[in-house]
């Protein structure tokens, strides 16, 4: 097209200069009133009471009327749907006596042959040269497209929708496979435990368990896999399962760590950098309370809260992370629970927390200066107090948090 | 996320001196391992680890470290830290690894003190 009205430029120039603009004008637009009749919208011009007065070949087409039909014949909104009416009488009238004009009003036409067509409708009242509204004017354009895209951008918001709540559900599905659904009761023990995820989009690193061995010993242990998301999880399941069968096969928890190194720097070499640091304890029961051996594996050290309210660390120095290096050490430390002394284990979720209004992280010797001044007695009323200090931090509790308690009941419960 | 990070190799007469500075995370740790993949040690060499530019250090930065020291000992050279801040060292203290890293105060220190017929120094535990 473009190139046709070049060459016809062209050749006007070299033959008749005087004949290049009524020659390009025609070939652009035969006239206005061709413009009007055929213009890629609809026109329509109605008396102050809607009554149509002209329109447009365009229009006529979209709605499949005759021009006969409609002239002196029809109201405008004759043409609307129902509810489109309503809004037109109660809605759009008012404002084109008010302000003159009314603009971008999305309604649907009512077509010969009963579909109905959207579209979007700008209508401004032609004045007399005395100021007396004398038409309406009204604009038509279809808007089958817009609202075909319209729907689809609603169609991907809900699709997004219900992708993210699929992936949060996935994610807490996954979450509680990796923690035991009820944490098991010990024989003259109280057990309690809580979990604190971080994030309801993304499966977090910590995990916990509790389980029999024979004997009428227990083992537990609480630990972090580094990183998150679907690929940790893999690892924090494949290390509840190896801890649970290495501590059949050699309960003694120095070498139960010893296995799950092997097993799990094997990974590591093979291209799966992950590490985890974790406490395994084996718990087997004396007159008057247990007996327990904890092993670290690079883990923050366990606290005992004795029945007097004094709280203090059970050290596991020098124990090294998890599936980092082989022939990993690992250091055991062993103590007696008496009525009413409490066993926590914890993950740095918590004692790495941002404290309210600070930068400052919270700690572990902050842990046990709080645990000292609780006055929390039995592992479920530790597990409260502490379950009420992460809430306390709200957003500063910026990783998953595993907390597991034992507790010899007191001589007096 | 993840922050500015940048990692520089030099060698040195005792062997090589890696150099993190900035934030070692999650998403700058791939470049860490990356630079590590193009070392080439010698038995009998010392890796150092600068630390002098860190900024951050998150658990994905302690597995680059870990890595790293493996990646010595499987080359039969020795591996230590130089600039180690407070916070770090005690972050390895808790995860036990103080006893698997030998730490000096800056890289021209750990490579005074590398001396490849010892085994102090390489960190073997």
């Amino acid at each position: 097209m473009i190139r046709a009205a070049g060459e016809t430029e062209n050749a006007a120039d070299d033959d008749d200069p005087g004949g290049v603009a009524p020659t390009f004008s025609a070939l652009l637009e035969d006239s206005a009133e061709d413009l009007y009749e055929h213009a890629p919208c609809g026109y329509l011009s109605t008396l102050m009471d809607g009554t149509i007065a002209k329109i447009n070949t365009t229009l006529l087409g979209w709605l499949g009327f005759e021009r006969a039909e409609l002239i002196g014949r029809r109201r405008f909104s004759d043409l609307l749907t129902v509810g489109g009416r309503i809004y037109y009488e109660t809605h759009i009238g008012p404002m084109l006596a008010l302000q003159g004009e009314a603009g971008g009003l999305a309604l649907e036409l009512r077509t010969a042959a009963g579909t109905q067509l959207p579209v979007l409708v700008t209508s401004t009242v032609k004045r007399g040269s005395d100021g007396d509204a004398q038409l309406i004017r009204i604009t038509i354009f279809d808007a089958r497209d817009r609202l075909a895209y319209e729907r689809e951008l609603l169609r991907a918001r809900r699709q997004a929708d219900e992708e993210r709540d699929r992936v949060r559900k996935l994610a807490s599905t996954l979450q509680q496979t990796l923690l035991p659904p009820v944490l098991m009761t010990v024989p003259g023990l109280q057990t309690a435990a809580h979990y604190h995820p971080a994030s309801v989009d993304e499966v977090g690193g910590d995990f916990y368990d509790l389980f029999p061995l024979t004997g009428g010993t227990w083992g537990f242990f609480l630990g972090d896999v580094s990183g998150k998301g679907a690929e940790a999880a893999v690892v924090t399941s494949l290390i509840r399962y190896t801890l649970r069968a290495a501590a059949v096969f050699e309960p003694e928890p120095i070498s139960v760590l010893n296995n799950l190194n092997t097993v799990l720097h094997e990974r590591f070499l093979a291209g799966d950098a992950r590490f985890c640091t974790v406490i395994y304890g084996s718990l087997v029961p004396v007159p008057d309370g247990c007996e327990i051996t904890l092993a670290s594996g690079g883990h923050p050290p366990a606290v005992v809260v004795r029945a007097d309210g004094t709280a203090r660390f059970l050290h596991t120095p020098r124990g090294m992370l998890v599936g980092g290096v082989p022939n990993a050490s690992f250091t055991a430390v062993t103590t007696r629970l008496g009525p009413g002394d409490t066993l926590l284990l914890y993950s740095d979720g918590l004692t790495e927390a941002r404290t309210t209004g600070s930068s400052d992280r919270y700690s572990e010797e902050d842990l046990l200066a709080f645990l000292a001044t609780a006055n929390a007695t039995g592992a479920a009323e530790v597990i409260r107090v502490l379950t009420d200090l992460l809430r306390g931090f709200g957003d500063g509790v910026e990783d998953d948090t595993a907390l597991l308690a034992l507790s010899v009941p007191g001589s007096d419960s | 996320m993840s922050g500015v990070f940048a990692v520089t190799t030099r060698t040195v007469p005792t062997g090589t001196v890696l150099a993190f500075a900035g934030e070692l995370d999650s998403g700058t740790a791939p470049a860490a391992h990356g630079a590590m993949t193009k070392l080439s040690l010698n038995a009998g060499d010392q890796l150092v680890v600068d630390l002098a530019g860190l900024e951050f250090c998150d658990s994905s930065g302690i597995t680059v470290l870990v890595s790293a020291h493996n990646l010595a000992r499987g080359a039969g050279a020795g591996f230590a830290l130089a600039a180690v801040s407070r916070q770090l060292g005690r972050t390895l203290d808790i995860l036990g690894l103080t006893g698997l890293f030998a730490t000096y105060p800056t890289a021209d220190d750990a490579s005074a003190a590398w001396s490849p017929a010892g085994s102090r120094e390489d960190g073997v535990v």
